[in-house]
Formats: structure tokens, C-alpha cells, sequence
């Protein structure tokens, strides 16, 4: 029976810092660094022993030995043993998506509290054995006899012990991510200028909000890191662009500045019911509205890898009544640049927003000064499915400081995906 | 007056096993009693050693691993056994102790966890001895440990009973019957598990090393190490233990391997003293008896979690 849907509260939020790849984290699982999340989280809110509705959070890249990684991990931590966990993967939008499926539970009164999250490490990435090795050595396991065994075995060659390392490459096209975005930049006429200056603007940030404390109640230190490895609070146009091109050929516009780095790291964020809330003593920051997900073509068609975004928000704001401008912040999630700045620019563009997106006008353009203004992966590194974690907290944080607004949160995945959703207070 | 000794710099896991194995032959090692050794503890040299410490991470993520703990970034409670190992052995090897450390059979562990340890601490840890305390087997000596944070306060301590087996010296002591713990899970533990942990805690002591580097010290396998096996079952403890405890363990029968053991705890509701066992999967011998009592928890200097910011605005307030 559905009852009336109820406003869903972020209460607070919890993350390690992020490392960049074979770094601090080296020798930290996913598993580890979850645990890690969930318990600062608990800490934080008085959560020790407490059953929550459930925790739901993924991995982007994960070890087989892996496939209950949250359950597990809350087994870990100091929330009940009774609290119970499922795994979600949407590529870079399950952070998003994790806090999506929570709300959904809470706004239909199925439970009353929930955590969401997301981890990852490209430092502990699975490996796994080719598929002719694998196949021989299911053979070999169901061999009944050594006859048998030793046949099998005869049949391993040198070339299949090479493991299959997980690469940052779309199955379906063979190109990197960064090879997708940097035609999609191209398209839309992204320069390095542009992309430099959001970069730099990015760090200063996210620097900024570090040094005024904005970060003590949503990053717990883990393993020698208080602050995001990746975080060079010096940078500027300047230096960024001194950068050779990494996507893109030699004359490309996409370097390793402004694209994000590898990174471990993981984030979570406690949603309730205002009730829930209230009877604990513990905050409202925001409220997280509504969420949409949209998927595009990038295979077969001709739109870019990571436009997903760009198709979400106008659908989702259609379905609440609202405009591009009705936004006090932006939390545009930077993958690339390029991406944010392909993304604003096709929602600036007539022809985009009538051809694809059907409008008689387009969505027109936001003001830039209230993008990522606490900084956003560019700074933060980005470990795939913690980093819905970190912009959910960050951003019902940020209108909790101001006391009210509105918050417009965009993702873009890996399948030529999309997450966004929005948050009030 | 005690003699303290600084060590100049911290333990290393690898240092200290030339001297301590130099007596670690079959023969010297299963030699009663050095003759004329009376009873009574003033045989025992009236020596403190001290060391600083700091946490490697690597080796940290590497016990851990051996373990089964997550890694935190606060310090499992049985990780200092490792760190205070290499400490116990320059005591022991000093000269002026009476005996080395190897064919010392483990009786005892007890640690007192104060606060939890951050990864980041600086640490002093400081080691001496007291005995040699009469029991029918032999006598015992008791290896006490004290880590204590940049404040001074101490953090952490540890005692280990070992004995050195000899003629009865003390009568039997009347063992009240262990708490039921019935067995909840089952651990696999490999032939390989004594090196695995010897390359993590450096006690590379023979006997858990091969089979048959074992056999000369009269085990029939190798068998694992006492201190792994409370570790694995504090492990398996850790989302349940409060910030403050102390858990005991007292070594039964050792664990044979390769072998298959049950492991079980509960918790009584009046006390909350948690009680685990370890124990033979078929027989249903304890390996190992153990119980974590929680303390009241002392202050840390820098508190690390903080609730969420008072709200400005009335909570709860929407646009």
C-alpha cells in the first residue's frame, strides 16, 4: 500500500579523503575504505548499534570474491549487524544512483533511514585470466580423473597466462573515455583556455573550502591523508597550461589537468525521513527532491559518450516545473573539463536544444560563479561510485550553510549514462 | 635500581634473531632449567628497554590482511604484539636474562586498549620483565608492554605469561569450567598460515615455520602462532568492540596445521563481557579461551569525529 510520499532528508555526509592511484591507498581494499566511510559516518551521527532501513552503495571495479562488498562491509562497522545491504553498479553515477534507490524507499515510507555510497580503487583493480585460460581451468576443476587432469593441462599455452587487465576503454567503441570526450569537445568547440580556467577554478575551490572548515564534518583522515591527494591548491591557468595533450592527438585540448586522475577513495551519505531526523537530534541539511537518469546513443548515433547529462536535466525539470536558472548551485560533475563545458554549452545551443532535445528554446546558460563552488573532481580525484557520495553531501551541506536554495546535480557515466537529481532546502 | 635502556632507533620486525636464534638449536633449546636457578623473581634482571614507534603502513595493511582485520585508520588491538616483539627479544637476548626466548611456550595474553590508536600516532613503547613465578610445569615469566601516546598518557599495554618448562615448581591450579561458547563459524587455516605470520610479526620461530622444523622441538606439524590466533579472533570481533577493553587469552592446545577449528563468542547482556573460544572442530578442545571486558573509554587529545554543524535555521525547514 502506498501511503503520501515523504520529504527525504540528507543528514549528513562521511568520505575519506581521495588518493590518487598507487598511492596512500595502495594496500586499502574496497572493502576497507567502505568500512572506513560507513563507520566515520556512524561516528559522526551516533549511529553505534543502530538498524538502519538499509545501506546501499557499489564498485565500479570489483573483484569477484566481491559480490556482497556492502553487506560486508557493514558487517564491519558499528551499525547493527541487522541492517541490510545491496550492491548497485551504474559506472561513474552509482554514488548517485545508490542515494536515488534510498530516497525512493524513504519518500514511499518502506524505511525510515538509509546509507548510500560508493567505492573505489584502481590501485587493488581485479585482474582476471583470459577467457581461454579460464575456460581450461573450469575444465581442469571438473576433471575426474589425473588422465584427465594432465590432458587438460596440456593444453595451457604461454599466452594465456597474460591477465586481463580492467581498462578505462568502452567495450562497444574500443575508445578511452578520454578519446570520446575529446570529439565531443571538439564538437562543441571546447578550447584549452576554458577548460584550463575551469580547471584551476576547481582547485582554488575546492582549497578554499578546506580552509574554512567546510570539509571537517564531511571527510574523516584515513591512512595519513587529511586532504584530497590530488588537491594542488597552487594551481592556475598558468602552469595547467603547460601541459601536453593526452586525448585527442597532438593537437588535443585534453591534458592530464584537466581531466581527472585515477583515484581510490570512498564516500557515504545518510538519508531519513524528517521524523527520523528530528527524533535523533540530528539535522536536516537538505532535501533530495527528485533524481532522473537518462541514456544516449553513442554507439550507433552521434551523440557523445558523456551527453547523457544534457538529456536528464531538461526531462527531469520538465517534471518538476523548473528552469536551468532556478538554481542557487550547480554541482556538474567533472570528469573532463570538457565534458561541463560541452554540457553548458549544448544547453546554450538552439539547434541542440530543438533538435535533440525537442525545445522551442534553449535552456540558456547558468551563472558560472555558482559552479562547483566548493570544487569538484577536477580537485577531488574521482573513484567512480564515491563520488555521488561526496557532491550529495557537499551540496546539501553548502545550502544548509546558506541556509536555503536550490542545488542541480549532474553525472555523467560510462555507457553514454546519466544520473542527476536535485536537492532543497 | 632498574637499568633502562633506550633503543636508538624503532623495532624493526627483523632485528634481534641472530642473537635470539644463535640459541635456538634443538639442543640448547630443549635443555632443562640452566642448573641452580632458584625460585623467586630475583633472578630476572631488573632491566627496561624503551623504543619510539610510528606505524608503517604497508606493514600495518599487511597484518591486517594476515589477520583478518580491516584496515582503519586506527591500529587493530592486537597489532602492538607485533611492534613489542622484537622489544621482548633484545630483553630476553640482553645477557643478563636467564634464559633465551626460544622453547618458551605461551600461556597467557592480556591487552588493555584504552583509546583507539590512530595510524598517524607517535608512539613510546616501553618492555620489561617480571618472574620467574612458580607453576607445576616449570616457571613462568611475564613480559609486560606500555604504549603510550605524544601526551605521555599510555594507550596501550599488553602482558604475555610464557613458561619455561622445567621440574613442577607450583601446585596445580584449580581452573574454574570455561563459559559455554558455542561454535558459530569455521576457519580454514593453511599449512602455510605460521609463515605467513612470521613474515608479518618476525617470529620466525621453527615450530611454526615446516613440519619438520617443528618435529625437533617435539610438535608433530607446525603449529600456528598463539598471538595470530587471538589476533584472528579479535579479528573476527572487531565491528563489535567499544572504543575501551581489555581481552584476555589463555592458550590451550595448539593449533595443528593444516586444520580446520571452530570459532565462537557470546556476550553476556548483564556485564557485557564478550566471551570467545577457538577449539578443535571435532573433539571440541580449546585452542584458545578468551574474554574482552569494556573499559570506560579515556579522552583523546584531538577528538577525530564530530557531529554535523548546529543548523543556523530552525531544522527541519524546507524552501
Amino acid at each position: 500500500m502506498i501511503t503520501n510520499l515523504r520529504k527525504v532528508a540528507v543528514v549528513g555526509g562521511n568520505r575519506i579523503p581521495f588518493a590518487r592511484s598507487n598511492s596512500a591507498y595502495a594496500s586499502a581494499s574496497n572493502q576497507d575504505m567502505l568500512t572506513a566511510a560507513l563507520d566515520g559516518l556512524v561516528a559522526r551521527h551516533g549511529l553505534e548499534g543502530e538498524r538502519l532501513g538499509e545501506v546501499v552503495a557499489g564498485a565500479v571495479l570489483k573483484h569477484s570474491r566481491d559480490f556482497n562488498l556492502t553487506r560486508e562491509s557493514v558487517m564491519g562497522t558499528r551499525l547493527s549487524a541487522d541492517t541490510p545491504a545491496y550492491d548497485v553498479q551504474q559506472a561513474c553515477g552509482t554514488g548517485l544512483q545508490a542515494a536515488i534507490l534510498v530516497a525512493n524507499k524513504i519518500a514511499l515510507g518502506q524505511i525510515d533511514a538509509g546509507i548510500a555510497g560508493g567505492v573505489d580503487t584502481t590501485s587493488d583493480a581485479p585482474l582476471a585470466v583470459g577467457d581461454d585460460l579460464r575456460h581450461l581451468l573450469i575444465k581442469l576443476n571438473n576433471a575426474r580423473s589425473n588422465t584427465d587432469r594432465l590432458k587438460v593441462l596440456a593444453g595451457v599455452r604461454p599466452g594465456m597466462i597474460v591477465p586481463a587487465i580492467p581498462r578505462n576503454e568502452e567495450p562497444r567503441t574500443g575508445l578511452s573515455m578520454g578519446e570520446h570526450q575529446a570529439r565531443t569537445g571538439a564538437r562543441w568547440g571546447v578550447t584549452r583556455e576554458e577548460q584550463d580556467e575551469l580547471t584551476a577554478r576547481s582547485h582554488a575551490n575546492l582549497a578554499a573550502a578546506y580552509d574554512r572548515g567546510f570539509q571537517d564534518d564531511l571527510v574523516t583522515p584515513y591512512l595519513g591523508l587529511e586532504r584530497d591527494q590530488n588537491l594542488r591548491p597552487n594551481s592556475s591557468v598558468e602552469k595547467l597550461a603547460k601541459l601536453k595533450p593526452v586525448f585527442g592527438g597532438p593537437d588535443g585540448t585534453m591534458t592530464a589537468g584537466n581531466s581527472t586522475p585515477l583515484s581510490d577513495g570512498a564516500a557515504a551519505v545518510l538519508l531519513a525521513s524528517d521524523e527520523w531526523a528530528q527524533e535523533r537530534g540530528l539535522p536536516v541539511l537538505a532535501h533530495l527532491v527528485t533524481g532522473e537518469t537518462a541514456a544516449v546513443d553513442y554507439v550507433g548515433g552521434d551523440e557523445g559518450l558523456l551527453m547523457a547529462p544534457a538529456y536528464a536535466v531538461p526531462r527531469m525539470l520538465d517534471r518538476v516545473g523548473l528552469t536551468l536558472q532556478d538554481f542557487d548551485i550547480y554541482e556538474i560533475h567533472e570528469a573532463f573539463a570538457s565534458q561541463v563545458l560541452s554540457t553548458l554549452k549544448a544547453w546554450e545551443d538552439a539547434v541542440f536544444c530543438s533538435e535533440r532535445l525537442g525545445r522551442s528554446e534553449p535552456l540558456g546558460a547558468i551563472d558560472r560563479s555558482k559552479l562547483n563552488v566548493n570544487g569538484s573532481s577536477l580537485a577531488a580525484g574521482h573513484p567512480f561510485a564515491a563520488t555521488g557520495g561526496r557532491i550529495v553531501a557537499a551540496a546539501a551541506k553548502e545550502l544548509h550553510e546558506r541556509g536555503g536554495g536550490r542545488a542541480l546535480i549532474s553525472i555523467c557515466a560510462a555507457g553514454g549514462q546519466g544520473v542527476v537529481a536535485i536537492l532543497e532546502k | 635500581m632498574t637499568t633502562i635502556k633506550e633503543l636508538s632507533g624503532e623495532p624493526s620486525i627483523l632485528a634481534g634473531y641472530g642473537k635470539a636464534f644463535a640459541s635456538a638449536l634443538p639442543v640448547v633449546g630443549s635443555l632443562p632449567l640452566p642448573i641452580g636457578l632458584p625460585g623467586g623473581g630475583g633472578d630476572l634482571p631488573d632491566l627496561e628497554l624503551r623504543a619510539p614507534l610510528t606505524t608503517d603502513l604497508n606493514h600495518l595493511a599487511a597484518y591486517a590482511k594476515v589477520c583478518g582485520f580491516t584496515l582503519r585508520d586506527t591500529l587493530p588491538a592486537t597489532y602492538l604484539n607485533v611492534r613489542a616483539f622484537p622489544v621482548h627479544i633484545a630483553l630476553m637476548t640482553d645477557g643478563s636474562f636467564p634464559f633465551g626466548p626460544v622453547g618458551l611456550v605461551h600461556l597467557t595474553n592480556t591487552i588493555e586498549h584504552r583509546r583507539p590508536v590512530g595510524v598517524r600516532e607517535e608512539l613510546a613503547l616501553r618492555v620489561w620483565a617480571t618472574g620467574l613465578d612458580l607453576h607445576p610445569k616449570g616457571r613462568t615469566v611475564t613480559l609486560h608492554t606500555e604504549v603510550s601516546d605524544a601526551a605521555g598518557e599510555v594507550v596501550w599495554t599488553a602482558a604475555s605469561t610464557m613458561l619455561r618448562t622445567g621440574a613442577p615448581s607450583g601446585p596445580r591450579a584449580e581452573r574454574g569450567p570455561d563459559p559455554e561458547v558455542p561454535a558459530s563459524v569455521t576457519w580454514r587455516v593453511p599449512g602455510d598460515q605460521g609463515r605467513r605470520y612470521a613474515a608479518v610479526s618476525g617470529d620466525r620461530n621453527p615450530i611454526h615455520l615446516y613440519g619438520l622444523t617443528a618435529k625437533a622441538f617435539g610438535f608433530p606439524r607446525a603449529i600456528a602462532h598463539g598471538l595470530w590466533t587471538k589476533a584472528r579472533a579479535v579479528a573476527a570481533l572487531e565491528a563489535q568492540l567499544p572504543d575501551a577493553f581489555t581481552v584476555d587469552v589463555e592458550f590451550r592446545k595448539p593449533v595443528l596445521l593444516p586444520t580446520t577449528v571452530t570459532f565462537g563468542s557470546v556476550t553476556d547482556a548483564k556485564t557485557g563481557v564478550t566471551s570467545f573460544a577457538v577449539k578443535d572442530r571435532r573433539k571440541g578442545s580449546a585452542h584458545l579461551v578468551g574474554s574482552v571486558t569494556p573499559l570506560k573509554p579515556v579522552k583523546k587529545p584531538r577528538a577525530t569525529a564530530r557531529r554535523a554543524p548546529k543548523t543556523t535555521k530552525k531544522s527541519g525547514a524546507t524552501s
